[in-house]
């Protein structure tokens, strides 16, 4: 072996950019392949458009197309009436989720513990909830617009009866699930009925009720969206597409999914990073 | 000490899921007294969990009542707190906080420092001050259960229940942390109920053990007592002398479980024959010199040739296997101890008489009484010398071994020592010794002698470890040795093939006592199968050799009789000389109908009928009188007479003793 006499000069360090160096020297194996894959997904997706396949514009018309362009670049806008930018729209959506939502999981976390507890209630109630769980949510926009007459009211309905049933159930069978061990503990020692659903009965249910809130979460987004395109004339990103539809702006429907997607993600990791907070996975 | 636990009748059945019933338990009976430590041991499944959570209250009995210091248990509370074998700590609490939760709820109402106080003290009690704040999932399992001890012991409970405590641990761990529980339990007094499947652990931490029988209907199989003193420290109490029969105790136990499941798994049915109503038989027999025409039948085809086509035979290590297994009835036949039949019959077994009948005397002698080495050398060459040895040293504990009470071993050797003036049971402590472990019990000094079939005499002999002080020919000339028994029902519901066994064993008895098998019985018996013992220690005997030299190496041959004039057919004279030694010993009752009960034990009829299918004349019809070393006859005119005329017994009852008319159907 030769030893090269020519020294490599090492690059100096940016002492502002460390801290994203390290970041990136330690996560690098983690995000490289999802920039990699998405990249390659849009890709394609360009191509198959401009090759004329099919009418649905590529990806870069977001920038391409001026309307598309406005309303990425000024999500804030507000001229009134429906006529309001992409934040606007989603919050609005949001807003709906939030209450529906709200409702959803405490009807939902305390008809689960009041059923879970009670084995001959749960054997009433389990046809029933199963049967309910299967309704389709468009299926509940007609019936809750007939029975509330109204389009905001029936649509939060439409998301409560949506996200309820997934942390009915999951309430039910983590209180069901709770280790015979922990509750002889709580028998043993004669723990009062307050002791016991504060340091037995929720700890032990906690990540089977996450798991619910989190799979009702992603429900919930995916009814508004849904309810709202049915109901017209509301602010709210369901609407938004709809009305894009209606108007033949294909990119900006590309744009408005791209807003669904990524906030129906946030909302799952919001849910996710709350568990962690709340109830730590300990064995 | 007062009573805290009471178990009366208690029954527990589960219902299946298909509808049908588990009988978990049966019939449990236990009381616990404050203070005590007490052990439930078995295998999986017999239920001794199920017995501690009814006792918790976490189950209630399905019949019979438990009880509290009087009070009946219907619920669990923290009078009786458990730890759980998987330590059941919640694991969204650090160790302090579950500790907490048990004292804030049983101690509601004391201030909040006590409580705190309360905490602290017994996370200090088991060592764990700096993994206080840690949740469970970060320590071990070992730490785990300490927290488990500590969340027990805070609440001070009248009883502590351990549901197999140790039982996830390593060895290591399971040692240190048992040594911790007895220190905590002997500092506080707490009474304690532990579930364990650790035979060592038993001993160690237990004052009693409770063995339990395999389930379904699982029973109290025995309690043992544990008499090893308080504080025990583990390499002392390893040293004790109890310690080791309590453990061979226990693991006979639980073998002898594992056994009787195997067995009930096989369901075997009588498979009929030739004329014969059943010829798969299951044989028992023990490893001794005297186990030859045993042997003989099977390895020389005498079994086969009679049309018992499917013999096997169980080698069991002592005289308590072939007790059980005719008891429980998955021993067809056995080979036994001259008294065993009528000891059997006469309620020896757990007071509670069941009919063994026998047609075949199969050996005659054989046995010897050995005597430790050092008595040799002391000078203590004969009986009077023994004893005058033994009346100089009253506070020396001597010992001595025989293999069982029913034994001719038992009876010929309290027949010497009376007849030297020494009490057995006085003078001596007779202990029940498995054969094959006299020798090295002797080696080690745990007795001072022992009564024993050969090879084991002859093998002390050769190994000088001790030394042949009489051969049974001395004492008893012509006594019977082994014999064949089975359960009177049995030959009841199988009679031609008690016929048939009957005849092939004395077929081999026949073989055996030709001088010119010798060699090859020999090598059959120093087999694995057999004795699994060198053949040097093995000797059928020479007949004529009476009297052991003691001047020449001490070595004195056995003298096996396995056939000959008169030898094999059962004989009610010695028979009877058996009843009166049980009931001097005070074993058995002597039966106030004991014409009767001669008659239905001693079965001439299936011998004479053996006998003449094989040829064989019995010209004599009797023995005669039974003569003995000591110059007393023994003759079947008045044995109570003669039971009143000794001068070294115990309490003699008379009774009737009535046979139970039912007779168990064997055959299904």
């Amino acid at each position: 072996m030769v030893t090269h006499p020519q020294v490599r000069k090492q690059a100096r360090p940016n002492p502002a950019l460390a801290p994203i160096q390290q970041f990136w020297q330690k996560r690098s194996p983690d995000l490289i392949p999802p920039i990699i894959g998405i990249a390659v997904f849009l890709t394609v997706w360009q191509l198959v458009s401009s090759s004329g396949i099919t009418r649905l514009p590529g990806p870069l018309s977001l920038w391409t197309d001026t309307r598309t362009r406005e309303l990425l670049l000024y999500p804030f806008y507000d001229l009134g009436g429906l006529n309001k930018g992409l934040f606007w729209q989603t919050w609005a959506s949001l807003g709906r989720v939030a209450q529906g939502y709200t409702a959803a999981a405490v009807v939902g976390i305390a008809v689960g513990v009041l059923v879970g507890t009670n084995p001959w209630l749960n054997k009433a109630t389990y046809p029933i909830f199963q049967f309910l769980r299967m309704v389709a949510p468009l299926a509940w926009v007609p019936i809750a617009l007939v029975a509330l007459q109204q389009n905001q009211p029936a649509a939060i309905f439409v998301i409560f009866i949506t996200a309820v049933w997934p942390i009915l159930i999951n309430t039910i069978e983590g209180v069901r699930q709770i280790p015979e061990d922990y509750d002889n503990v709580a028998k043993v020692l004669q723990l009062s009925r307050k002791d016991y659903y504060l340091n037995i009965l929720f700890p032990s249910a906690l990540p089977y009720i996450f798991t619910g809130l989190r799979i009702a979460i992603g429900l919930a987004w995916l009814a508004i969206i849904a309810a709202e395109i049915v109901m017209s004339g509301i602010v709210g990103i369901g609407f938004f597409i709809w009305d894009a539809y209606q108007q033949n702006y294909i990119s900006e429907i590309i744009l408005a999914v791209f807003y669904i997607g990524f906030v129906g993600l946030l909302l799952d990791r919001a849910i996710a990073f709350l568990q962690t907070k709340i109830a730590p996975a300990r064995k | 000490m007062s009573l805290l636990v009471a178990v009366d009748q208690v029954d527990k059945v589960f219902s299946l899921s298909d509808g049908d019933e588990y009988i978990a338990l049966k019939g449990i009976d236990l009381t616990i007294k404050k203070g005590e430590f007490v052990s439930f041991i078995g295998h999986s499944g017999c239920g001794k969990s199920t017995l501690l959570n009814m006792i918790a209250g976490l189950s209630l009995p399905s019949s019979g009542v438990l009880t509290l210091e009087g009070k009946k248990i219907t619920e669990p509370g923290p009078d009786r707190m458990v730890v759980f074998q998987n330590y059941s700590l919640l694991p969204w609490r650090s160790v302090r906080e579950n500790i907490a939760l048990a004292v804030n709820s049983v101690y509601g109402d004391k201030p909040k420092g006590e409580r705190l106080a309360i905490v602290e003290e017994h996370i200090n009690l088991v060592g764990l001050q700096q993994a206080a704040d840690k949740w469970p999932d970060q320590l071990s399992g070992g730490m785990k259960q300490r927290v488990a001890i500590a969340r027990a012991l805070a609440i001070r409970p009248k009883l502590l229940l351990l549901d197999e405590p140790f039982g996830a641990l390593d060895a290591l761990t399971r040692g240190n942390l048992q040594t911790q529980l007895m220190r905590i339990c002997d500092e506080n007094n707490v009474t304690v109920v532990m579930v364990t499947h650790d035979v060592d652990e038993a001993v160690l931490l237990s004052d009693r053990i409770v063995m339990l029988t395999n389930g379904p209907g699982a029973e109290i199989g025995n309690i043992l007592e544990v008499d090893i003193p308080r504080p025990r420290q583990r390499m002392e109490v390893v040293e004790h002398p109890s310690y080791y029969s309590l453990r061979s105790e226990i693991i006979y136990f639980l073998n002898q479980q594992k056994r009787i499941k195997k067995l009930r798994a096989r369901k075997t049915t009588a498979v009929a024959r030739h004329g014969l109503e059943k010829v798969n038989l299951d044989i028992g027999f023990v490893p001794l010199t005297a186990c030859a025409p045993v042997a003989i039948a099977k390895e020389k085809g005498f079994f086969a040739k009679h049309g018992l086509e499917e013999v096997n035979l169980t080698r069991e290590t002592s005289w308590r296997g072939i007790v059980d297994g005719i008891a429980g009835g998955y021993l067809d036949a056995a080979q036994m101890p001259s008294g065993m039949p009528l000891w059997f019959s006469l309620g020896g077994h757990k007071n509670t008489p069941l009919p063994v009948v026998s047609a075949l005397t199969m050996t005659r002698n054989g046995n010897a009484i050995t005597l430790s080495r050092r008595f040799y050398d002391q000078g203590v060459h004969s009986l009077n010398a023994f004893r005058d040895m033994l009346h100089r040293t009253p506070d020396t504990q001597h010992r001595m071994g025989m293999v069982h009470p029913s034994s001719m071993h038992n009876l010929l050797l309290r027949y010497w020592l009376a007849a030297g003036g020494i009490d057995p049971d006085r003078d001596l402590a007779l202990q029940t010794i498995p054969p094959a472990q006299m020798v090295v019990d002797l080696k080690n000094n745990a007795i001072d002698g022992f009564c024993v079939g050969e090879p084991w005499n002859l093998r002390a002999a050769m190994d000088e470890v001790g030394f042949t002080i009489a051969t049974d020919r001395e004492i008893y000339d012509g006594h019977p040795g082994k014999v064949l028994g089975v359960r009177e029902d049995w030959a009841a519901a199988y009679p031609n093939t008690h016929i048939a066994l009957t005849k092939a064993l004395l077929d081999a008895c026949r073989y055996c006592a030709d001088p010119e098998n010798e060699l090859e019985i020999r090598q059959i018996l120093s087999q694995r199968a057999y004795l699994g013992t060198p053949i040097d220690y093995i000797h059928l005997g020479d007949p004529n050799t009476k009297v052991c030299e003691l001047q020449k190496p001490m070595r004195e041959y056995a003298h096996h009789l396995f056939f000959g004039d008169g030898a094999n057919r059962p004989s009610r004279t010695e028979h009877l000389w058996h009843m009166t030694q049980l009931a001097r010993w005070g074993d058995v009752p002597f039966p106030r109908n004991w014409l009767e009960i001669l008659e239905r034990i001693v079965r001439v009829d299936v011998y004479s009928t053996a006998a003449r299918e094989l040829g064989l004349l019995d010209a004599k019809f009797t023995r005669g009188s039974i003569h003995l070393f000591d110059g007393t006859d023994f003759d079947a005119q008045d044995p109570i007479g003669y039971l009143n005329s000794l001068a070294i017994k115990r309490d003699i009852t008379i009774a009737e003793v009535v046979f139970d008319g039912r007779m168990a159907a064997l055959a299904a």
